[in-house]
């Protein structure tokens, strides 16, 4: 893990791509994703249906790790129309301790009305102090952007024609985009300038690398 | 009429042509006219469309005396080609001789270039000859009612039948036969096949193993021999000869004469890119030839590629450049000259690349070849020992393709529906699924029903459902149209349409390159340098460019190895010229080409050795990129990426270690940024063949292989959808990489048969098990010869230049990203 500071507030980077608000108590999770597998299923597609639970474990483990007061989801909380899956959604906001909030991604296509009988609160954009949360990457003068969208990820090079390619936390100056947290979904490859900070997700570490 | 009569009727003809037939057209007329089934092998342009033709023809004369006043309607013989390209010649010879001898017999066909209007009026009256492909003659399995269109065939005979063997559209060909024999009762299947190694085998194949059709089949061959003269074309001076490069163009100049000299030349390159770099760059030198050179391969337009096909028959061009798409079929009477550019990695398909020039009786094929490097002169002397043993490869033939079984009981689910009782006993006695257990059938079943083998909560899984009286069938609207799209078993890059801004169609072209592409860029395509405006849906648009520079697009598609002959050839010339380099006074005649290599041969001998047949030769140097171990089995690519992984990962465990293989034909390398301890490595007899298969599965090497193997059968099991033609709309929601989901059937369903295919197409068609094993045994036998060198040698420089690597370690993740940022700092 590894934990950047951001005007003074603090924030841990998590190898699953989870990033932890301590002086807000929050946990903040882009692009996860959930219905994907289940969309492809419903049109023919047979992907591995045991693959469907994954996303929730490793959100439980998320929660327990760092016993958050508030869940805030970045965008891209769901990737499709309603689908069964939002029934195992369902069940997993039911063992929730924590304030569950939406920020609205362009995935994000099921009626909020959804979303707010469950208890989640919905937003297109949401103020915390002088940080702003999106789902697309927004800059905006005089504010601190925290964004998902898009599933950063980094090209390390080295000696004897070696690279890896792992996802990654990007921040520039005025922005923090979150990695995507989902299974089952692709990164894109960032190009960073001297002063941007690369943190790169290995197995049980999270490394700055530029 | 009696057969007598009906041959009279055939002998006629012929003597009307000024023909007389050959004895093996006659053998088959008389075997076809018995009613036994078989396999002709006869090369192009021998008249093989009549041998087979002909007796269809008269076995409907002889049912239907009356014949000249009525016509009896329906489908009695299907003609299956595996190119579009050849579907005309067929057509225009059987209607010739349909039409002469007033059989009132029709020929249509049906292809993915015949327009809708066309398919609906053959759908209401079917020709009687129909001229069609494996994935189009599937698309008829998936229309409503199709027993009824096929159910007075008489014929099926499948062309070029040595293309579709080694393929999975032989294994759709296999499973379309199995279903057409039940459907119409009175069948006789026939195969035409070039010389392959396993012709035997092919019939076995075509016909279904253990048959009733095979015991009642033949085999005619039509023995015409051709004499092939080979010529290569050697550098005047082999200082400016590039020691690597697959390109040619050094050697350009030399091109000219022959095209001169020549009527129609053919010129064959390996890869589409480089055969547009080839026009490009000749008429950029010789402004002369616009006009008189033009250019043919799979991605242009279809006009153009048929206008191309006319102007050689009418001789209006001296010469093409082209790819495997000139590769088969179609008699080219004009061409007497055939030049191949870069090594074609087999011996089959050179002679039958040979075999396209000098079609007049009497004449022989002219064949030239143009090596890119200076080892491949070595090839070129190999060869032209292979065309005189005539060293054929086998093709070999699929088994238990899954994929291509689920895509085919989904078809059969779209159109009438299947009940499994039926249709079993079909596919198990088709030579693919002899091997068929009732699990794995059980399990088909479940996948196509259930999408997996447990039934989950929640799940929405739609796809076949089974009616109450048992019956399989597609009922949902949008799952048939999807299916439709996607039958087939060519996996390809999603393809986009190269268009000008003001209209006119240019062409396709990868997905993948475009996207490298911003607007403004320029690129050579079709053979003209077209500027990029920009991207619209599934539609480039481009305009022309007068820039001289430009990237040429370069198409994917697997490199193709040396077969095991060709190697073989190879390392015996090797093994002869290291002999002849030692013994000076030997009185043997070195070959041109031997001679032109000496300067390169005397350097490698200088800094390390040129192996003998009894020496296995590793070298090892360091360079800037980290410390580089070149091994020399001179199997082919395949056996070498397959060697590569497996030392690779058996050295990686005796300590942590990453590192990036690179393999061409004559070698691999291991590079890393530790150094290799070489000598730990032969104590610890890392060549063995023990744990052979076990190792290469740990290796990480065959998984990545297996990943892109998988590619193909996620989509062809319809596991990936690769969108709606023209359209990205809507699609783009159900497309996914199959690199994901690979990853997911890993982690969460590896005893997923269709997972399992993966692997075992990649052990049994890339890492070819046998060879391998062959190869490690021929390694034992042979004295390691360990040479520490200073530099790169002139043999090592092809395989350490290339691009194309694997990767392999056995280090932390975590180590290796610290260690890749201390390089970083230096």
């Amino acid at each position: 893990m590894s934990l950047i500071t951001i005007q003074n507030n603090h924030f841990q980077l998590a190898c699953s791509g989870v990033s932890y608000w301590e002086e807000q108590k929050a946990l903040l999770v882009a692009d996860v994703h959930l219905g994907k597998i289940s969309h492809f299923r419903k049109h023919g597609s047979a992907v591995p249906p045991t693959a469907i639970q994954t996303n929730f474990d490793r959100l439980d483990q998320a929660v327990a790790q760092f016993q958050p007061q508030k869940i805030i989801f970045l965008g891209d909380l769901f990737h499709s129309a309603l689908n069964a899956e939002w029934n195992l959604f369902e069940n997993w906001l039911q063992n929730q301790q924590a304030k569950i909030i939406l920020i609205a991604g362009n995935h994000d296509i099921i009626s909020p009305l959804h979303y707010t009988q469950l208890g989640v609160e919905i937003y297109q954009e949401l103020w915390l102090e002088n940080f702003r949360l999106t789902h697309h990457p927004e800059e905006k003068e005089g504010s601190f952007n925290i964004c998902g969208h898009i599933h950063p990820g980094y090209r390390l090079v080295g000696l004897a024609k070696q690279h890896l390619k792992l996802k990654c936390f990007f921040r520039s100056k005025n922005q923090l985009i979150l990695p995507a947290f989902g299974e089952f979904t692709g990164t894109f490859l960032m190009n960073p300038e001297a002063e941007d900070q690369v943190f790169v997700c290995a197995k049980t570490e999270v490394i700055r690398v530029n | 009429m009696n057969k007598k009569e009906l041959l009279a009727i055939a002998q006629h003809w012929f003597t009307n042509q000024g023909w007389k037939p050959f004895p093996f057209q006659k053998k088959a007329w008389d075997a076809y006219l018995k009613g036994e089934n078989g396999l002709l092998n006869a090369p192009t342009g021998s008249g093989k469309t009549y041998a087979l033709w002909v007796p269809i023809v008269l076995e409907y004369l002889k049912k239907n005396p009356d014949y000249k006043t009525k016509h009896q309607k329906g489908l009695k013989a299907i003609w299956i080609t595996p190119l579009r390209a050849l579907s005309v010649e067929i057509a225009q010879a059987a209607s010739r001789f349909a039409e002469e001898t007033q059989s009132g017999l029709t020929v249509g066909i049906r292809t993915g270039d015949t327009s809708q209007k066309e398919r609906a009026a053959q759908k209401k009256a079917m020709p009687d000859l129909l001229i069609t492909t494996p994935e189009s003659l599937h698309l008829l399995l998936s229309s409503k009612n199709y027993p009824k269109l096929f159910k007075n065939l008489n014929a099926i005979v499948v062309d070029e039948w040595h293309e579709l063997l080694g393929s999975k559209r032989g294994v759709q060909t296999e499973l379309a036969l199995s279903r057409l024999k039940t459907v119409a009762k009175n069948l006789k299947i026939w195969g035409i096949s070039a010389t392959i190694g396993n012709l035997d085998q092919a019939r076995e194949v075509l016909l279904g193993a253990k048959s009733e059709a095979l015991q009642h089949s033949t085999l005619i061959k039509a023995n015409i021999q051709k004499k092939i003269e080979v010529k290569s074309i050697i550098p005047e001076s082999m200082e400016k000869f590039p020691w690597r490069g697959h390109l040619g163009l050094h050697l350009l100049d030399e091109v000219v004469p022959i095209i001169n000299n020549s009527k129609t030349t053919l010129i064959f390159t390996n890869t589409r890119s480089q055969c547009e770099l080839w026009f490009q760059k000749l008429m950029n030198k010789y402004p002369e030839f616009a006009g008189e050179v033009a250019m043919h391969h799979g991605s242009i337009n279809k006009e153009t590629r048929l206008w191309v096909e006319q102007a050689i028959r009418n001789e209006s061009l001296k010469a093409v450049i082209c790819t495997s798409s000139l590769d088969l079929g179609v008699d080219f009477a004009p061409v007497e000259t055939i030049i191949q550019i870069g090594g074609p990695k087999g011996v089959a398909r050179f002679l039958q690349r040979a075999g396209r020039s000098g079609h007049q009786p009497g004449k022989a094929s002219r064949i030239y070849f143009l090596p890119t490097h200076a080892i491949e002169l070595i090839e070129a002397s190999a060869l032209q020992k292979a065309v005189e043993k005539k060293a054929v490869e086998d093709r070999i033939p699929y088994l238990q393709s899954f994929d291509v079984l689920v895509q085919y009981l989904t078809t059969l689910a779209v159109s009438d529906g299947f009940y499994p009782k039926e249709i079993y006993p079909e596919i198990k006695s088709t030579f693919c699924f002899q091997g068929l257990t009732d699990e794995e059938w059980r399990w088909c079943l479940n996948f196509i029903t259930k999408g997996s083998q447990s039934l989950q909560t929640y799940d929405e899984y739609k796809k076949v459902e089974i009616e109450d009286d048992g019956k399989f069938k597609v009922n949902q609207r949008g799952v048939a149209m999807r299916h439709r799209l996607q039958i087939g078993t060519i996996v390809s890059d999603a393809m986009l349409t190269v268009k000008y801004v003001k209209g006119g169609f240019i062409g396709t072209i990868e997905e993948w390159f475009v996207s490298k592409l911003s607007p403004g860029d320029v690129f050579t395509f079709a053979g003209r340098n077209l500027e990029l405006s920009r991207i619209k849906g599934m539609q480039v648009l481009v305009r022309k460019s007068k820039k001289k520079t430009a990237k040429v697009p370069s198409w994917m598609g697997g490199r193709m190895a040396f077969s095991a002959q060709m190697s073989e050839l190879l390392r015996e010339e090797l093994y002869e010229a290291a002999e002849s380099f030692t013994v000076t006074s030997s009185g043997v005649e070195k070959s041109p080409e031997l001679k032109a290599l000496q300067p390169i041969l005397e350097r490698q001998q200088l800094e390390s050795i040129i192996p003998k047949h009894n020496e296995f030769l590793i070298e090892t140097f360091k360079t800037r990129e980290g410390y580089h171990a070149i091994f020399y089995p001179f199997e082919g690519r395949f056996v070498h990426e397959a060697l590569g992984s497996l030392l690779a990962y058996r050295i990686s465990l005796l300590s942590p270690i990453s590192f990036s293989i690179a393999f061409n034909d004559y070698g691999f390398e291991l590079l890393s940024d530790q150094e290799i301890d070489m000598q730990q490595l032969l104590d610890n007899d890392l060549f063995s063949a023990k744990f052979l298969m076990d190792d290469l599965y740990k290796s990480l090497n065959a998984t990545e292989m297996a990943r892109r193997k998988f590619r193909d059968i996620a989509v062809i099991a319809g596991l990936v959808f690769t969108g709606y033609p023209n359209k990205l709309i809507k699609s783009k929601h159900l497309q996914s990489s199959s690199q994901l989901l690979f990853d997911v059937f890993r982690d969460y369903e590896d005893d997923n048969l269709l997972f399992q295919q993966a692997f075992r197409e990649t052990f049994e068609h890339q890492l070819e098990e046998g060879r391998l094993r062959q190869a490690l045994e021929r390694i034992h036998q042979q004295k390691i010869v360990w040479k520490s060198c200073q530099k790169p040698t002139p043999f090592s420089f092809p395989i350490i230049t290339d691009r194309l690597r694997e990767k392999l370690s056995s280090e932390k993740l975590e180590d290796r990203i610290q260690r890749m940022l201390k390089q970083f700092e230096k």
